[in-house]
């Protein structure tokens, strides 16, 4: 077992390493002159290609590359002469449009994405279990039809529409709650969860619908087993039956899938973020899309793929307790 | 100023000052809510991430120079902080007054009062001015700032304090003397309206010992009533009281109420809404626009609502570029301004809200160089295509210039930024040079490129829009900026045209001519000129909305910026 | 354990499966389905949108109406339709689009098709590649499967969502560079091309899961070891097995490329005008949820009805392809 979370650890270092070669070639064949960017209306030439060369585009771009490796673990400098400054290890850059060291942009968005993610999880899979649960033990009946269909809405629509209905429904048709405006849990708890509950809905809502039919098949699946089957021959409580036999096969598919989206989440809920005004690490790239902040957009890529390299390895590692027979091979 | 804001629908806006006293319907706009008096929280919603720069010799946009001048960078003149046409008028603000002209408009002299201080106290001395000046010359580090220190100052390859030898900083320091309270600037060529240019944040002091370069957008010292309190990139920016701001040496700020709050990151659609139902915190807000589809709900539905929205023009003239050297025909480029439908565009961009048909590139809240100018024969007054004389003047075209009209008929590199309205606006252009044999070739940039890539001598572009809002209120800041090969937003490319000899030196002589109302009458002169030989082609005198809480008062609309005039705003 | 106990523990027993009629399982399948009336519901719905997209351009022109013509005059200064409801009038049975008055019905119509295409085709790409990477690697085992595995790690890596959004503009400009028609087909393509790209992924590891645990069944086991190939155990034996899990897969992606594809036009990446898509007009309704409320719900229940039709007819076609789905045992 141990070689087994060894050698999934190691290869999920490699593959780090791959996944930020990649960003870096694939955001170098992006058109956009980074250099141009940096600044505004009074653009001439000259400006440009000073800049190229003071923020290092004109290097080649293994060598960009391997700059920003290094500052991972010694930090880079920036500027010269009076104007020098320096991003701490372990840096992922300098966005020159929000003044401010990347890391240090992550370190402060980060928080947010985390409290969506989280209870967002929370909610989508008592949701999405419950539900599918429900819907599996009165298959053919009424609950069943309305379980999956309720969650067959959430997956239908774009997260942006429903997010825009939630928020006008509930804040200006209803006038339920107040219009979303993030504050720290720690600072104005109140705020916090008035501001965090439309979000944390709209995405359960969404994702409700997956775990759903998951839990719901696969519950079915499990049902239907021979080893279910054996157990009710042999008398055991039907309670029994369902959670050591039935929910844990049915959890198999639900557990990788679960892990992957939580993962995903936490590299940003783009659309979520932006609609509700967090100010969270997936608004913060949107942004650096469109502005071409490089150094952002790498940062951020970065960050995402960390946890969901992360969340495979542990999944995979779930799965082989889980299911003894993949582990024996 | 350009228009920096391309993606959204949102403009800066500039009121005109006949109508900021007659429209707004019924609101208050300068006077009539009482008195104001001292306290509370105002609050500003934007949809943007953070202030563009709050670095005084970075910040060029209108609203940022309305909002940071008026709360914390105060600077050698500035501009009246009253509605109407007086808000156009300058005052001296660190400077005792409005300065001294010498040497025929050469030499700027202006004496800085006492008890001028920054946020912890030490006084602002001559050279901290002097230093603040300095650094926008490191255009390597202070980007995206007005270059206007750098090409009126008399000095030669000054390349900013952080990088200057011992030489090059002497020869900076000859240009700009300090002598004890006085600052003296050299320039390279009379400036008869130098003191305007000082109202900019170009001119504002910053102290060297805490000047952190590329990082000071963030944390700028303040030398005006407040101060930062935090400021969370896409959160929120907190000003509280300066303690330290002397009230005495401030005749023009008033700061009234105890703490401003600039709200980020907000959704457009839920701005509208949070003004209209006035609810809670939003009583003490003002927003930084109106979407266009909320037009309609603000202006002609609740009357409560509306007394506290207003309809103003924008600092701004949008126009199209054309390129003077591959369409060297006149008479090309006047069937390509009869044809269009200028009435179909407005309405594509949302309306009669949106402007009005412009006669020019001086907009008549310039009123000194304002005249109406004649359009060419055959422009329809009420902005609908006039086929037939396109169609004449296309086919004079053919035997006059055949290259050129050649060209118009095989493709014209038609440059956009891809947006929606730009989208709707290209099948309208697609549309109405068709009609006359013209065909368009679109290039679609990215909206965050665009200046960037029209503005490369490289590009290939034959027509490509433009808006300008002139720097401060004076056609010397529009005509020669748009239109001479030194200006900085040239896009018509017009250098090797016959008559640009004559033009430039038109354009120097009323540049350095003192009096300025005959100034006044050199600039309409130029731009009708201009619109003789449709270097571009006039556009849309451009308006813009607000709105604001029930509970702010002072909210007109600051005439040089087209922006509240926040420093001002008090809580009723 | 004999089969009659078996039966005794069983509560209900279809009369499909007690008839000793012996129908093909292809048969029994229909059947089942026939008998699911909110499937067949489903199904007609489905057909009914297949075919208004399909004939959009006859409909079209039998109604009079057009997705392109401007109708100023059914606005008002503002932009906004006039009347109530969005500018219903019998000329414009759904109302019109407000800034530039074209007829809503016309557009959701074409836009049906663009909306069908992305969905369709990038489902059959997706699900195809997907599936038969996952069995293969499922099943093979060994070097074949790590590195196919490693693959897919490496692709899960990336945060697809922001890569889409941020390679739209250099990524269709190179499809173009490379012959592809310049404007919608060239967006069209990159949209289908780079979900399957990521999204293939999402399959093929199901889809490997559960080859992983099927090829230890004992019916592969007996099946490899009377001598049958691999081509056989994965068509004949895998194959049949995982369509549960993959119609699950089908009928939620349809929707969500729907989806994508209206995310993305809601940020501006999407169809170019005029062409009508759902998504650039759900994008675009969203800003009119005060002035024309009707113009919100319309593409948004077009979607829905879409969306709920798919879930029910997967659900229902799982039900019936599967040959215990009549045993209850625990109900």
């Amino acid at each position: 077992m141990l070689l087994f979370i060894t050698r999934r650890l190691l290869f999920a270092l490699m593959l780090l390493l791959a996944v930020s070669l990649f960003t870096y070639l694939l955001f170098s064949i992006l058109p956009a002159d980074p250099a141009a960017l940096t600044c505004g209306k009074n653009c001439k030439p000259e400006i440009i290609a000073a800049n190229r060369v003071r923020l290092g585009y004109d290097k080649p771009i293994l060598e960009q590359y391997w700059n920003f490796l290094k500052g991972i673990f010694v930090g880079r400098d920036y500027g010269t002469g009076a104007a020098a400054f320096s991003c701490p290890a372990p840096s992922l850059g300098y966005s020159f449009s929000q003044h401010e060291c990347v890391t240090t942009l992550i370190a402060r968005t980060f928080p947010v994405t985390a409290y969506l993610s989280i209870g967002a999880l929370i909610m989508w899979m008592s949701l999405g279990v419950g539900l599918g649960s429900i819907a599996a033990l009165k298959k053919g009946k009424w609950q069943d039809k309305a379980a999956t269909t309720f969650s067959a809405i959430g997956v239908s629509l774009p997260t942006f529409y429903i997010g825009l209905l939630v928020l006008f429904s509930f804040c200006i048709w209803l006038r339920i709650l107040p219009f979303p405006k993030y504050e720290s849990p720690f600072v104005n708890p109140g705020a916090f969860f008035t501001t965090m509950i439309l979000p944390w809905s709209t995405l359960a809502v969404l994702s409700a619908a997956s775990y759903t039919r998951l839990t719901r098949n696969g519950m079915l699946e499990a049902m239907n087993e021979d080893f279910v089957r054996l157990g009710i021959a042999k008398g055991l409580q039907r309670r029994t039956i369902l959670r050591k036999y039935v929910l844990r096969s049915a959890l198999v598919p639900i557990v990788t899938i679960a892990g992957l989206d939580f993962a995903a989440l936490l590299g940003g809920a783009i659309i979520t973020e932006s609609v509700f005004s967090l100010p969270g690490m997936g608004r913060m790239s949107i942004r650096a899309v469109v502005e071409s902040d490089l150094p952002v957009l790498v940062g951020t890529t970065m960050v995402a793929a960390v946890f969901i390299v992360l969340a495979n390895v542990i999944v995979d590692i779930l799965y082989g307790v889980l299911d003894p027979r993949v582990r024996a091979k | 100023m350009t228009k920096r804001r391309i993606i959204g629908a949102v403009s800066f806006a500039l009121v005109a000052s006949v109508l900021a006293a007659a429209c707004g319907g019924g609101s208050d706009s300068s006077g009539g809510d009482g008195t104001p008096k001292k306290g509370g929280t105002i609050r500003i919603l934007t949809s943007g991430e953070q202030i563009a720069h709050l670095d005084p010799q970075r910040n060029y946009t209108g609203t940022d120079l309305a909002f940071a001048g008026s709360t914390m960078h105060r600077s050698l003149t500035s501009y009246k902080y009253e509605a109407g046409d007086a808000g156009s008028e300058i005052a001296g603000d660190l400077a005792t007054d409005t300065g001294t002209a010498s040497n025929e408009g050469k030499t700027w002299a202006f004496t800085l009062r006492d008890g001028i201080t920054f946020e912890d106290g030490s006084a602002i001395t001559c050279a901290d001015v002097s230093y603040g000046v300095s650094r926008s010359f490191a255009t390597d580090v202070i980007t995206d700032g007005p270059t206007y220190a750098i090409s009126y100052i008399d000095v030669e390859d000054y390349p900013g304090p952080y990088k200057a030898t011992a030489e090059q900083q002497t020869a900076y320091d000859k240009a700009v003397v300090c002598d004890g309270n006085t600052i003296t600037f050299n320039l390279k060529n009379p400036v008869a309206d130098f003191n305007y240019t000082t109202t900019m944040l170009t001119f504002s002091p910053v102290p060297k010992a805490k000047d952190n370069g590329e990082g000071y957008d963030m944390n700028p010292v303040s030398s005006g009533p407040y101060k930062i309190e935090s400021y969370e990139v896409g959160k929120a920016l907190t000003l509280v009281r300066n303690e330290n701001w002397n009230a005495e040496s401030d005749d023009l700020r008033k700061a009234y109420a105890d703490s401003i709050v600039y709200e980020f990151g907000l959704e457009e659609a839920t701005m509208d809404e949070r003004m209209i139902a006035d609810a809670g915190d939003d009583q003490f807000a003002v927003s930084e626009g109106i979407q266009p589809e909320n037009l309609q709900t603000i202006f002609e539905g609740d009357e409560a609502v509306k007394a506290r929205a207003i309809d103003y023009y924008d600092p701004f003239v949008s126009y199209t570029n054309l390129n003077n050297e591959t369409l060297s025909c006149y008479e090309v480029r006047k069937a390509i301004y009869l044809a269009l439908d200028r009435e179909a565009l407005r309405k594509a961009s949302g309306g009669p809200y949106t402007g009005d048909f412009a006669d020019g590139f001086v907009k008549p809240a310039l009123a000194l160089d304002y005249a109406k100018a004649t359009l060419p024969e055959g422009l329809n007054e009420d902005g609908s295509a006039n086929v037939e004389a396109a169609q004449a003047a296309a086919d004079e075209a053919k035997t006059k210039c055949p290259d050129v009209a050649a060209r118009a008929a095989s493709g014209l590199n038609f440059y956009y930024p891809d947006t929606p309205i730009w989208q709707k606006a290209l099948a309208i252009w697609q549309d109405n040079l068709g009609a006359i044999g013209f065909k368009i070739k679109p290039e679609a940039v990215e909206p965050s490129q665009y200046w960037p890539t029209v503005m490369n001598p490289e590009t290939e572009y034959d027509i490509a829009r433009g808006g300008w809002a002139p720097d401060w209120a004076n056609a010397s800041t529009v005509i020669p900026e748009l239109f001479t090969t030194g200006g900085g937003f040239n896009l018509t490319r017009n250098s090797k045209d016959a008559d640009y000899a004559e033009f430039e030196s038109l354009v120097n002589a009323a540049r350095t001519n003192l009096d300025r109302t005959a100034q006044g009458k050199q600039w309409q002169e130029l731009n009708q000129y201009v619109v003789d030989r449709l270097w571009a082609l006039p556009g849309t005198f451009l308006k813009a909305q607000s709105i604001w809480g029930s509970k702010v008062g002072n909210t007109f609309q600051w005439g040089p910026f087209g922006a509240f005039c926040f420093g001002n705003l008090y809580v009723k | 354990m004999t089969d009659a106990l078996l039966d005794a523990v069983e509560t209900e027993a279809s009369t499909n499966v007690a008839s000793i009629e012996g129908k093909s399982p292809k048969q029994l399948a229909w059947m089942r389905f026939r008998r699911d009336r909110f499937a067949m519901v489903a199904a007609g719905v489905i057909a009914f949108y297949i075919i208004c997209a399909a004939f959009a351009p006859l409909i079209c022109k039998v109604l009079g109406i057009s997705p392109y013509e401007l109708d100023g005059d059914a606005l008002n200064d503002f932009g906004l339709p006039k009347g109530s409801f969005g500018g219903i009038s019998s000329e414009h049975w759904l109302g019109v689009e407000p800034g530039t008055g074209r007829d809503i019905l016309a557009r959701l119509l074409y836009g049906a098709r663009v909306s069908l295409l992305v969905g369709f085709v990038g489902t059959i790409l997706t699900t195809t590649i997907g599936v038969i990477i996952g069995v293969f690697a499922g099943y093979r085992r060994g070097r074949v499967d790590a590195v196919i595995g490693r693959i897919m790690d490496l692709t899960l890596a990336f945060p697809s969502f922001l890569l889409i959004i941020a390679l739209t503009r250099p990524f269709t400009q190179r499809l173009e560079s490379l012959g592809v028609p310049e404007g919608n087909p060239a967006r069209l393509t990159y949209i289908v091309l780079v979900l399957a790209t990521f999204g293939w992924v999402y399959v093929a590891r199901v889809v490997r899961g559960q080859t992983l645990s099927l090829r230890e069944r004992e019916f592969v086991e007996a099946a490899r070891a009377s001598g049958a190939g691999t081509g056989h155990i994965i068509f004949k034996q895998l194959l049949p097995n995982l369509w549960a899990p993959v119609i699950v897969i089908v009928s939620l992606s349809l929707p969500a490329y729907v989806a994508t594809e209206s995310t993305l036009s809601f940020l501006g990446l999407g169809m170019l005008p005029p062409a009508a898509s759902w998504g650039v007009m759900l994008g675009d309704s969203v800003k009119y949820y005060r002035a024309d409320p009707t113009y919100l719900f319309i593409p948004g229940t077009a979607l829905i009805i879409l969306v709920l039709a798919f879930n029910i007819l997967g659900d229902a076609v799982r039900d019936a392809l599967d040959p215990k789905a009549d045993r209850q045992s625990l109900s």
